[in-house]
């Protein structure tokens, strides 16, 4: 027979989540802010991309693609609410004109010979980036006082990377030619410098500060 | 990447060739799925007819390459407009979840030609449903696109729908059906969204109406879709109610596709 009386810990003995995070409440919602811009960047993009690739298999993923990414700006925009931004435009903003400068240039072109540039833009700059900033959004919150927003980013990411991989694959498939490599490393060159200047699509700080400050010598 | 892009530029491979109307009319194929004569052309789709399989398979193409056109539409609905500016971002959410259900369309409608027999390019594309998707007003272009074209798929999947059932073909009915009841909500969507943006706004309302009558007019050409029982695409009352028609409204439609065919038998 159970003992219903017998004390059990608050916390089961495998659950090791931690009460403190690296967020508060305003650095979270200035963040979600941030995400919630790139998502709408994004999935207005392949958006528009989709009457400009004449690869078939390319125009429907992107169409699927764009769901998945208006779906996470969705979410972000839901969250902006709870944590005390009602007014949920104010925080919906690029997170320095690095970002605008780089969103301009990822989604610059057109041509339906340029199909390559419009992945690599996409698939091995912007989706790389993200995942690392919700990645380390997720690892560095609270589990138990940000839960919400780590549930959001957990569905995200399992998109994302499931994006990633299917834009990676058509990449590799396009991709035929030391000039089509040329191409598309030239490209990603040029974005992952505006990226750089960013300093990730949340700026500064997107993915944290992994050095060390020494104390300075006399 | 440029706002409004034109129809002429689509990106489409070697497989696919572009025709006017008047270039489709002029196509000997035609005739041949068409039918000979004016009864065989405006009769009710069937497998029993002489011309109905060639007919299905020509239709099934066009529903390809209109889901393409659908796809693509909605995709520049979620560029060509800010957010905030000319439209809400909800509505842009709609038009991204449209895209989705367009691209998943895309992928039935081409395994369903291919199992009707059918192979990519066989018959002609022209870019009349895109056209209205390049409206520069979100309104007229949601009301274009997604209650007269997207009701125009209503009518024409269950069409098929009905065609499959009575081919024994259960794969047809059940993917058509599948699709049906993704139509009715982006009806719903224009219906809701028509609403929403011209509540305090008669005059477009009445801008978006009457494009949404210009569009249905254009795609009634012979009145081949109606509420006769002949009628070679059926009217779905139904549905459209579901989707947010009045009665008014859809009587309205089915008296222009009669006076089309009355035109178009004479």
């Amino acid at each position: 027979m159970t003992q219903t009386k017998r004390p059990r810990e608050p916390f089961a003995p495998w659950d090791r989540r931690a009460l403190p995070g690296l967020f508060d409440v305003e650095e979270t919602a200035k963040r979600v802010g941030h995400y919630k811009w790139v998502e709408i960047k994004l999935f207005e993009a392949l958006g528009g991309w989709v009457a400009t690739v004449p690869e078939l298999d390319v125009k429907m993923r992107l169409g699927t693609h764009c769901y998945h990414h208006a779906w996470h700006a969705d979410l972000f925009d839901k969250r902006l609410p709870e944590l005390r931004e009602m007014k949920t435009d104010r925080l919906t903003v690029p997170a320095n004109d690095h970002m605008v400068a780089f969103i301009d240039a990822m989604t610059e072109p057109e041509g339906p010979e340029m199909t390559i540039e419009k992945l690599v833009g996409v698939y091995r700059v912007l989706i790389p980036h993200k995942i690392a900033a919700y990645t380390y959004h997720r690892n560095a919150t609270s589990e138990i006082t940000d839960m919400p927003t780590v549930r959001i980013l957990d569905f995200i990411l399992q998109d994302e990377f499931n994006d990633w991989r299917e834009g990676e694959m058509l990449i590799q498939s396009m991709i035929e030619s030391d000039e089509e490599i040329d191409r598309a490393m030239v490209h990603q060159t040029r974005l992952e410098k505006l990226m750089l200047a960013a300093g990730g699509i949340a700026g500064p700080g997107s993915i944290g500060d992994p050095y060390v400050d020494l104390p300075e010598e006399n | 990447m440029r706002k409004i892009f034109p129809a002429e530029e689509l990106a489409r491979d070697a497989r696919f060739i572009r025709q006017t109307n008047e270039q489709r009319l002029g196509d000997p194929r035609g005739a041949r799925v068409a039918g000979g004569n004016t009864n065989e052309r405006l009769a009710k789709l069937t497998p029993e007819l002489a011309n109905g399989p060639d007919r299905a398979r020509a239709l099934m193409h066009g529903i390809f390459v209109g889901e393409i056109q659908a796809l693509e539409g909605a995709g520049r609905t979620c560029w060509d407009f800010e957010v905030g500016e000319d439209v809400p971002l909800a509505l842009k959410l709609d038009m991204a979840r449209q895209c989705w259900d367009e691209a998943r369309h895309c992928e039935i409608s081409v395994s369903l030609a291919e199992h009707m027999g059918t192979e990519l390019g066989e018959f002609a594309e022209n870019g009349l449903l895109y056209e209205a998707a390049c409206n520069p007003d979100p309104v007229l272009r949601l009301t274009g696109v997604n209650r007269a074209l997207e009701g125009l798929a209503i009518d024409v999947f269950n069409t098929m729908k009905e065609f499959g059932n009575l081919a024994g073909d259960p794969v047809l009915e059940f993917c058509e059906d599948w699709m049906l009841a993704d139509e009715v909500t982006h009806v719903k969507m224009g219906s809701d969204w028509l609403r929403r943006l011209t509540e305090n706004d008669k005059e477009r309302l009445d801008k978006a109406l009457e494009f949404q009558k210009v569009v249905d007019r254009l795609f009634s050409f012979n009145g081949f879709r109606g509420e006769d029982d002949d009628s070679p695409i059926q009217l779905t009352r139904r549905f459209r109610e579901l989707a947010g028609f009045s009665d008014d409204e859809i009587d309205e439609i089915a008296d222009m596709s009669r006076e089309a065919r009355v035109e178009a038998a004479s």
